[in-house]
């Protein structure tokens, strides 16, 4: 092996007036697209990430309208309805009662359900992003390269957030074929997207991602492999499941202001979350506790 | 030659436990410095320390003119290192490893990818470039570890441990290439080991670390001169040497001591002047001598005194 003459020194300039908002993006955006070009081809990581959305956003609405449209008496539903809020319950009452069941189920019942799918993806990649560096004996590297512990965490954590935001935003685009397709012929119009959904989409589920983001940042920080981060921020999806529950069997009701002001306080628990991650996420604490 | 790095009673503890305990360290610009010490010594903490990843208890440190502990980014822009694990991401190629590095390092994407090619030229690595590194050699992964920590041209390369799991092949390539980067490229080498066979090779001195504090650093022979009194060498007289032959030697100017061995003796000189003196002695005395030679003391020998020193000071 020779070395032969030094190459000349990077040309991209250095210095915090060069960076928007004192991230230097450049680099940020090398961490991501490391992480997510590693993650891509970790079947282990794709094959779940991609998997639960697929089940929860295109099969699971497919079986139950189709089981909706063989529905011969809306008996049932009606009843269910006269127990509902009103705001919730006057939408779907004024419809025809053949359309009410398909509309409740794939326009309301499955919003919670669908969160599962942003707090999922998020807390399997910060897993990845966070104790899987520390696993794969990478983030020792990462720790003697020229990156602030500010934008290492900034890059992590959007290496969580984006996808997780994406699948989402995917996911729903299919289950909103599946749904709309599977009651065409039957409910006039489009069931989704309504304004539930759009609050869930663009509202809840980013807040959601942030906090799968910011518990799964605390556990990794105390996790020495991806499996042991990934059962114990398992127990994030408990709430989800509860809140799912509750939507189906009308113990907790979900309609646009529910759904709006918990999408709030989703936010301000996962930003705090996020925060007191970021403070903790120095150089000296992660090479401290291998 | 002026200082790379000082070191100022750097000290760190985890857990109560001391891993670097006041250490005065002085590595000059364009020099090779061994880091020795048995495992758990204090030579990971020390490099992390020097590069800014950990935060000193107590003590400081200078490192090309600034404190990592406030100038972190800018001291690791123009420090390499490999690490004791290759650190490799094992889902990506040869290639997409180094260019993740040169993306770091502030190279454009064009940079970085002529940068990378001549690299992995440098290192007979090309032909590997597109492999996924999960399926490489321990041997491998470290030449591509290397290669990745000398992508920017850096003024200091700390290395830990570089050849442990190398075949000899692959460690006499990685010395060679370590030493080539001091002498013809004046680049500074701090090489944590505890292989003292090739510290021996490439360092110009050493520093010998246990349980985080220094116990001794200099050049080999100047420590040797401490531990030991005279320049040991050996006579081979093909038989053992009598006691006639022990007391003529013994008187000649410049012997400190000797002692008889299954061939010959061993003879310690104050000075190299009195080993020709001996063998006039010999000589003189009608005494055969089949071979002489001054025995340098070489790192180990060194090393291995100072650790039994050390047991000496501490066993109660």
């Amino acid at each position: 092996m020779t070395i032969g003459t030094p190459l000349a020194a990077p040309t991209r300039p250095v210095g915090r007036s060069s960076r928007p908002f004192g991230v230097d993006w450049p680099v940020v955006s090398a961490v991501i697209a490391r992480d997510l070009r590693a993650v891509r081809r970790s079947k282990a990581v794709v094959v779940p990430m991609m998997l639960v959305p697929f089940l929860l956003l295109v099969v699971l609405p497919l079986l139950v309208g189709l089981a909706a449209r063989q529905a011969s008496s809306p008996n049932g539903t009606i009843s269910f309805i006269d127990s509902l809020p009103a705001a919730l319950a006057d939408p779907i009452a004024n419809l025809p009662p053949d359309q009410q069941l398909l509309t409740l189920v794939l326009g309301y019942f499955l919003a919670p359900l669908f969160l599962i799918v942003p707090l999922m993806v998020s807390a399997v990649l910060a897993a990845d992003a966070f104790a899987g560096e520390k696993e794969r004996h990478t983030m020792e590297t990462l720790l003697h390269l020229p990156i602030t512990d500010r934008d290492l965490f900034i890059a992590k954590f959007l290496t969580g957030f984006l996808p997780a935001v994406a699948v989402s935003w995917i996911g729903f685009t299919a289950f909103a074929i599946v749904a709309n397709g599977v009651s065409w012929g039957i409910v006039d119009g489009l069931i989704v997207p309504n304004g539930l959904w759009l609050v869930v989409i663009f509202w809840v589920a980013p807040a959601v991602a942030t906090l799968g983001l910011g518990i799964m940042v605390r556990v990794s920080a105390r996790s020495r492999t991806t499996q042991e981060a990934n059962q114990l921020g398992g127990a994030v999806i408990l709430p989800l499941i509860f809140l799912a529950v509750g939507q189906a069997t009308g113990l907790l009701l979900v309609d646009l202001s529910v759904a709006l002001a918990i999408g709030a306080a989703v936010w301000v628990i996962g930003l705090l979350l996020v925060w007191r991650g970021a403070a903790r996420f120095t150089r000296d604490r992660i090479a401290g506790n291998p | 030659m002026s200082a790379a790095i000082i070191t100022s009673g750097l000290s760190r503890s985890f857990d109560g436990c001391v891993a670097v305990d006041s250490l005065d360290l002085e590595v000059q610009a364009g020099e090779v410095l061994a880091l020795l010490g048995p495992n758990g010594a204090g030579k990971t903490t020390t490099v992390r320390l020097l590069n800014g990843v950990l935060t000193p208890d107590s003590g400081g440190a200078t490192v090309l003119g600034m404190d990592p502990n406030v100038d972190g980014d800018e001291v690791r822009r123009r420090t390499g290192v490999l690490t004791e694990a290759a650190g490799l991401d094992d889902r990506l190629t040869a290639r997409e490893n180094l260019e993740f590095t040169a993306r770091m390092r502030g190279f454009t994407v064009a940079e970085a990818r002529l940068r990378v090619d001549t690299q992995l030229d440098r290192f007979g690595m090309q032909s590997m470039a597109e492999y996924r590194t999960v399926g490489f050699s321990t041997g491998q992964k470290k030449r591509l570890a290397l290669a990745r920590s000398l992508l920017h041209d850096p003024e200091i390369l700390f290395l830990d441990e570089p050849t442990s799991g190398l075949d000899p092949a692959a460690t006499r390539d990685v010395t060679d290439l370590i030493g080539s980067l001091a002498r013809e490229h004046g680049r500074t080498v701090l090489l944590a080991t505890h292989f003292l066979g090739e510290a021996g090779r490439i360092a110009d001195r050493m520093a010998v670390l246990d349980h985080g504090r220094l116990l001794a650093i200099g050049r080999p022979e100047d420590l040797a001169a401490e531990l030991w009194d005279g320049t040991p060498a050996e006579i081979d007289l093909g038989e053992p040497a009598t006691d006639a032959t022990m007391s003529i030697v013994g008187q000649v100017e410049g012997v400190a001591g000797l002692e008889a061995g299954a061939t010959g003796l061993t003879v310690a000189l104050h000075d190299r002047e009195a080993m020709a003196r001996v063998l006039a002695a010999l000589a003189a005395a009608g005494t055969s001598v089949y071979g002489a030679s001054i025995r340098r003391a070489s790192m180990e020998d060194v090393y291995f005194a100072l650790e039994d020193s050390s047991l000496q000071r501490v066993a109660p």
